[in-house]
């Protein structure tokens, strides 16, 4: 029984995976990743900054609330602890550790831990904090060793282990080497299981200087220009998030592929998704009496007999012209098959070539895999460079997988961008942009209109001029989304109601008016003639057209038989319309669960024929 | 409602359509294959179409105007109805060449009787006539002002179908797409005398329907045939979207969206049938709910809510609280949010999976003033409109630009979705340019400026103007071009394997010959300067191998027709199916494909004899299984049978295996493979 759902990995495979989607399913073969926070707790971190700043621990803790929801939303297997170090009181599992106090081990984040970092937040918080932990005596080594036994706890594979450092205090022990030897020991140790050490230092009066301890103990850098250690501690906390994201995320890539220039010259990419839509997860079945999840299992039958149907059993049909075309699920796959996954250079094109208007989906990121092939990245940098300098993209025919059929795609070059404090804010690479078939374009009826004279155009450009803003990708958080989770959150934690979130899609009227004055007016006095109203215009429209409907929508559209019976045998019944074919099959006596008109025609023509 | 349109096409069948010089196809067969195609299409189309054949030069007479002698041998084949399977494997396997002949004309006449006796009392939406025939017949030209004017009052428009261009009777060979030496008329150079007056009525009814363009719907039978290989895509209509654009609260502007660009999928899907019966409804699909026990207990679906994750929290939420607690959105908006610099929406950000052109609508000329400020203005300025766009109360708002779009013969606003945050993934990359590693040297970059200079697929001309030879938009998507091509190759030839991808949209997704040619000695040069090499990770294949492994285990169940060769060694290797029924399978296959008279399909046969003749020689080896004397196969270079030498238990020789190779054909092959015949009777074919 355990083996149906190999047969039917899913459900309907009809419905075919949308391709390029990632299989959000493939945490088995890959491991789950995991983050460590180990925040240091002494008295240092809660010193208020001056005008009422917060204080290193409070931004901390913002910070490590907004990771917690981000990662609920957006890959909710992973595992997230929060230690404390310094501490006055210890909590630890074997309780082996002074001074170590373990908040949350490492587990998925759920509603609870959310709340429960919000409760270390603000005044209070601290004031939370000073009880239950309190501050006392520093052991960086114990603290590490501590996180070890998180990790070694774990039985679940891991793929990606990164641990931060929150702390303001760039000599720990205050000079004891015994302590820091033990330290610069246990981070080895921790580094030799493959975990990543970051550190996030805060200010601090004097400077942090990190030469004095921590360079011995964080992991080296992933590159050679990537100098995490000469970066100016965090002061803001936006910055504190922006270093914090851009570490926490390891980046998952989609498929490795060989990239032919032709003539047998392959080399190997990585294809990643930097950007997909993000959407409400997957509903899950709960069995009522204990809300414990349960698995859907879809066999298939034979009407007749009853037995069970194997795969091999079943084979796959379309009618065409009143025939019916019946293939073998295989050779249904194979139609699909052109060539073998991968990206093939076609040629190159200048950039002005890429119309705005070709985009179909979302885009991929393609970047070069030095591990499959040798060499990969000084052809790739050496095309990026080149493709960037003239101005051109690279036209590839890509087929994502097995079975897949081809798509193009435009190559285009991105140089790497660092923002002000160094950080990356779009890696070097090529986009991979979809573009249409020619079935994929649609043929619209234009007519011509009339153009707007330079006075009409220019008191536009005053109120485009007026709302103007500076528009960045990361502003808009999406409603849905957003609510989705609020009410689950509200739900999880039995709160009476939901937060209310902010929409920012909404256009702020209020201001927006305000900031225009009176250029709508004058405007609307040069475009419009003064009774003509755009609102009103539709709306007596739709009435109109209602009423209409309601008319003709009385005398009932019936059919004879006879009819019915030649538009049988002629193959028209498609002509008609469903509230036509939906009558007639009153009419006969035809019972259909259908609305659809190819249901309708079918459940016809089974009672005719 | 209108009922689509109706046509019906005449096929001339007489005597001389049958009848060309040597090497020459037969008028008569392209002629049937423009029908077909034709046919075919409309078919896949789903087209709403009536169709009626009319042909004439038959050898007996079926139509209602044959009265005392009169429009003898023309019959109707088929009235005005739906275009189906039916009709083509008519057309395949019934529609033979006459001995007779007869007048076109009258043959016209008897399709235009068709058409307006059969439409009657409906409202068409165009009629159509389109004639195939060599002209070879004398046609009598009395009636032909009448013809012409009924023609005109019916409002019936024309098309000619010809085995040569219309400007054939000119001086030297005609030239024209496609007609070429391919086509030359029957009998020598020119034209018959037949044929030249045919061809001067042509005209003269052609031009007197449409004096400008009317030469253009003549066609001949090789560019037509060309042009209906494509599959025609099923039409859509563009579906208005009327809304408002709004700035602020007091300013709207009405106006119409369309869906201009938009990811075409196959609207058909396949339904699951028993194998036997080949009936939908001996299926029956069961989906049970199972604890996650040790004994998956089943539970009814009546006992179960719907819940949602949430961290590591699952949490009830029924759809009713759903329903009721979820975001609602006030109706369809197409609001402006702001406006920002063009250059700060990037490309890659472009969302979703559609482009909305936005116009104002054609009866409101001061919504068209308002509009067209705004895109002039964002023009200008060289900005967009950040907008909220909801399509209507059921759906999600987007925020999305509007970018000014100004054409020659339009302007309007494009609309394209872009992401939300949640949509955004920060991912850091190490540095590619500032790594020592893999800086490019001069030489290197100078061999990339090459290469890229060789592979440049828009050219300029002479003129200035660009020229772009590989235009991806004009490309019918390959999938519906091979899916329909299967789906009729199963319909007309039943029983026997798939068809490899047509070679012309093979070469239509491939490097055009003009670039590859050019680029050769550069990527040479590529080569050279750059050294790559591939990685052989073991554990990377291992995981590989695995993950091929589950996907053909999900599909893999016996030797399909595609590619039997793949399908008999991944089953092999599989053990889904024990090696004995593996070869019968493919035996099968091997069978079927030599029904197939035709180059490729033996080339087929070679591939599978070879994958049967490699596993059988290991299955045997390590073994030490009996060899039954059937496992005697050989490929198209060195096809022996399995000798002695490479395994024990072979009853054949090394000698006997060589002198197999002398056997002729493929087919012989396959009967000596299958021990149909001993290889010593084969000596004596």
């Amino acid at each position: 029984m355990a083996d149906w759902n190999a047969y039917y990995p899913k459900e309907d495979d009809e419905v075919e995976q949308e391709e390029g989607e990632e299989s959000v399913g493939d945490y088995k073969s890959s491991g789950r990743d995991s983050l460590v926070f180990l925040v240091d707790a002494s008295k240092e971190m809660f010193i208020k900054g001056e005008d009422g700043e917060p204080s290193n621990f409070d931004m901390t803790m913002q910070c490590v609330r907004s990771v917690y929801t981000s990662k609920i939303i957006s890959s909710d297997k992973d595992l997230i602890a929060l230690v404390f170090y310094g501490t006055e009181q210890s909590k630890n599992p074997r309780n082996t550790f002074k001074h170590v106090y373990v908040y949350h081990d490492l587990d998925s984040p759920g509603a609870q831990r959310v709340q429960n970092i919000d409760s270390l937040r603000g005044e209070e918080g601290a004031q939370l904090a000073a009880e239950t932990m309190g501050s006392g005596q520093t052991s960086l080594g114990d603290a590490l060793w501590c996180c070890y036994n998180l990790y070694s706890d774990i039985k679940l594979r891991l793929s990606h282990k990164r641990l931060m450092i929150f702390t303001c205090r760039d000599d720990p022990h205050g000079g004891d080497s015994t302590r820091d030897i033990r330290a610069r020991t246990k981070a080895a140790d921790l580094k030799g299981t493959g975990v990543v050490i970051d550190l996030m230092h805060l200010k601090k009066p004097g400077g942090f200087d990190v030469s004095c301890f921590f360079c011995d103990i964080v992991s080296p850098p992933e590159d050679e220009r990537e100098l995490g250690l000469q970066l100016e501690p965090c002061g803001k906390l936006e910055d504190l998030k922006n270093r914090v994201r851009a570490k926490e995320m390891k980046k998952r890539v989609q498929s490795r592929l060989t990239f032919s220039l032709g003539d047998g010259m392959n080399i190997a990419v990585g294809v990643y998704l930097l950007v997909k839509t993000a959407t409400k997860p997957q509903a899950v079945r709960l069995y009522a009496e204990t809300n414990e999840p349960v698995r859907t299992k879809t066999r298939l039958f034979h009407t007749q007999n009853g037995s069970l149907l194997l795969p091999s059993d079943t084979k796959r049909a379309q009618v065409y012209g009143k025939k019916q075309i019946v293939m073998e699920k295989g050779e249904v796959d194979e139609i699909k098959k052109f060539d073998d996954p991968g990206l093939v250079l076609i040629g190159f094109k200048p950039m002005d070539c890429l119309k705005l208007h070709h985009h179909i989906r979302p885009s991929l990121f393609i970047y070069p895999e030095e591990e499959q092939v040798t060499g990969s990245s000084c052809v790739f940098t050496a095309l990026l460079q080149k493709c960037s300098e003239r101005n051109v993209f690279a036209l590839c025919k890509y087929t994502s997988k097995l079975n897949t059929p081809p798509r193009f795609v435009a190559l285009i070059p991105q140089r790497e961008v660092l923002d002000s404090s160094q950080v990356q804010a779009a890696p070097a690479g090529f986009h991979a942009i979809y573009l249409p078939y020619a079935d994929d374009k649609r043929t619209l009826d234009v007519h011509d209109c009339p153009t707007a004279s330079d006075e009409q155009v220019d008191k536009m450009k005053q109120i485009v001029h007026k709302l103007r803003f500076r528009y960045r990708s990361d502003a808009f958080e999406n409603p849905v989304l957003q609510q989705h989770y609020r009410n689950l959150e509200a739900l999880a934690l039995d709160m009476c109601a939901p937060e209310a979130i902010e929409d920012f899609t909404m256009p702020k009227v209020k201001m927006m008016d305000d900031r225009l004055g009176p250029l709508v007016q004058e405007f609307k006095d040069l475009v419009y003639p003064p009774n003509y109203n755009p609102e009103s215009k539709t709306a007596a429209k739709r009435k109109q057209a209602d009423a209409e409907g309601a008319v003709d929508k009385k005398p009932k559209v019936e059919i004879s038989e006879d009819e019915l019976r030649a538009h049988v045998a002629k193959g028209t019944l498609s002509k008609l319309t469903v509230p036509v074919l939906k009558d007639a099959c009153k009419h006969f006596g035809v019972r259909t669960t259908g609305t659809k008109k190819a249901e309708l025609i079918e459940a016809l023509l089974a009672q005719l024929n | 409602f209108f009922w689509g349109g109706a046509l019906v096409l005449c096929m001339d069948v007489g005597f001389s359509m049958s009848n060309s010089g040597p090497g020459q196809e037969l008028a008569f067969e392209q002629a049937k294959r423009v029908i077909q195609k034709f046919i075919q299409r409309q078919v896949f189309a789903e087209s709403k179409d009536e169709l009626g054949l009319v042909l004439f030069g038959t050898d007996h007479t079926k139509n209602p105007l044959a009265e005392d002698g009169q429009y003898q041998n023309i019959s109707i084949y088929r009235h005005l109805m739906m275009p189906d399977f039916e009709l083509l494997e008519e057309i395949e396997h019934q529609l033979q060449p006459g001995s007779q002949h007869a007048d076109w004309l009258d043959a016209l006449v008897v399709c235009m009787d068709l058409l307006q006796k059969e439409t009657v009392g409906k409202k068409y939406e165009r009629l159509n006539i389109a004639l195939l025939t060599d002209l070879n017949t004398l046609a009598c030209a009395d009636q032909l002002d009448v013809i012409i004017g009924n023609l005109k009052k019916a409002g019936i428009t024309l098309q000619f179908f010809l085995p040569f261009p219309v400007d054939a009777d000119a001086e030297g060979d005609g030239g024209g797409d496609g007609a070429g030496p391919q086509n030359p008329p029957p009998g020598g150079k020119g034209l018959s005398r037949e044929q030249k007056q045919g061809l001067e009525m042509v005209k003269q009814v052609m031009t007197s329907l449409d004096d400008e363009d009317g030469l253009d719907e003549v066609h001949t039978f090789s560019e037509a045939v060309k042009k209906l290989s494509i599959f025609k895509p099923i039409e859509r209509r563009p579906m208005a979207w009327p809304c408002q654009l709004t700035i602020g609260s007091s300013l709207s502007i009405r106006i119409i969206g369309y869906k201009a660009v938009c990811e075409e999928k196959f609207k058909k899907s396949w339904a699951v049938v028993e194998a036997e019966s080949h009936q939908k409804d001996d299926v029956k699909r069961e989906t049970v709910f199972c604890l996650n026990d040790d004994n998956e207990t089943e539970v009814e679906k009546e006992k179960t809510i719907q819940g949602f994750q949430y961290g590591s929290d699952i949490v009830p939420f029924s759809k009713v609280d759903q329903e009721q607690m979820k975001y609602k959105s006030d109706g369809k908006s197409f609001a402006v949010l702001g406006f920002t610099k063009q250059e700060t929406i990037h490309r890659h950000h472009f969302m979703g999976n559609q482009v909305l052109k936005v116009f104002a609508p054609k009866d409101d000329e001061h919504a068209g003033v308002a509009l067209s400020s705004l895109i002039h203005a964002l023009d200008r300025l060289k900005m967009v409109a950040i907008v909220r766009y909801v399509y209507d109360r059921r759906s999600n708002p987007q925020v999305g630009a509007a970018f000014p779009c100004i054409k020659q013969k339009y302007e309007c606003l494009l609309y394209v979705q872009l992401p939300y945050m949640e949509d955004l993934r920060q991912f850091t990359f190490p540095s590619l340019e500032n790594n020592k590693k893999f800086s490019p040297s001069e030489a290197q970059l100078s061999a990339v400026d090459a290469l890229i200079s060789s592979m440049m697929l828009v050219k300029e001309g002479e003129d200035g103007e660009k020229e772009d030879i590989f235009k991806v938009n004009s490309i019918p998507n390959p999938q519906f071009q091979r899916l329909f091509q299967c789906l009729h190759h199963r319909c007309v030839n039943p029983g026997t394997p798939l068809p490899p991808v047509e070679p012309w949209l093979k070469r239509m997704l491939d490097c055009p010959q003009a670039v590859s040619a050019c680029c050769y000695d550069f990527l040479k040069e590529m080569k050279r300067c750059f050294p790559v090499k591939e990685v052989l990770q073991k554990k990377e294949q291992k995981t590989r191998k695995k993950s091929d492994l589950y996907n053909t285990c999900v599909l893999l169940l016996q030797v399909g027709s595609v590619n039997p060769a793949k399908d008999f060694h991944t089953l092999i290797q599989q053990k889904t199916i024990s090696f004995e029924q593996a070869c019968e399978q493919l035996t099968h296959r091997i069978e079927q494909l030599l029904g197939n008279r035709r180059t490729e399909y033996y080339m087929k046969t070679i591939t599978c004899v070879q994958a049967f003749r490699e596993q059988a020689t290991g299955i045997f080896r390590n073994s030490g299984v009996f060899l039954p004397k059937v496992c005697t196969n050989m490929n198209a270079d060195a096809l022996t049978l399995i000798s002695k030498d490479e395994v024990e238990s072979s009853s054949v020789s090394k000698q006997e295996a060589n002198q197999v190779l002398k056997v002729p054909s493929p087919f012989s092959w396959f009967l000596m493979a299958n021990q149909l015949v001993s290889p010593v009777k084969l000596k004596h074919w």
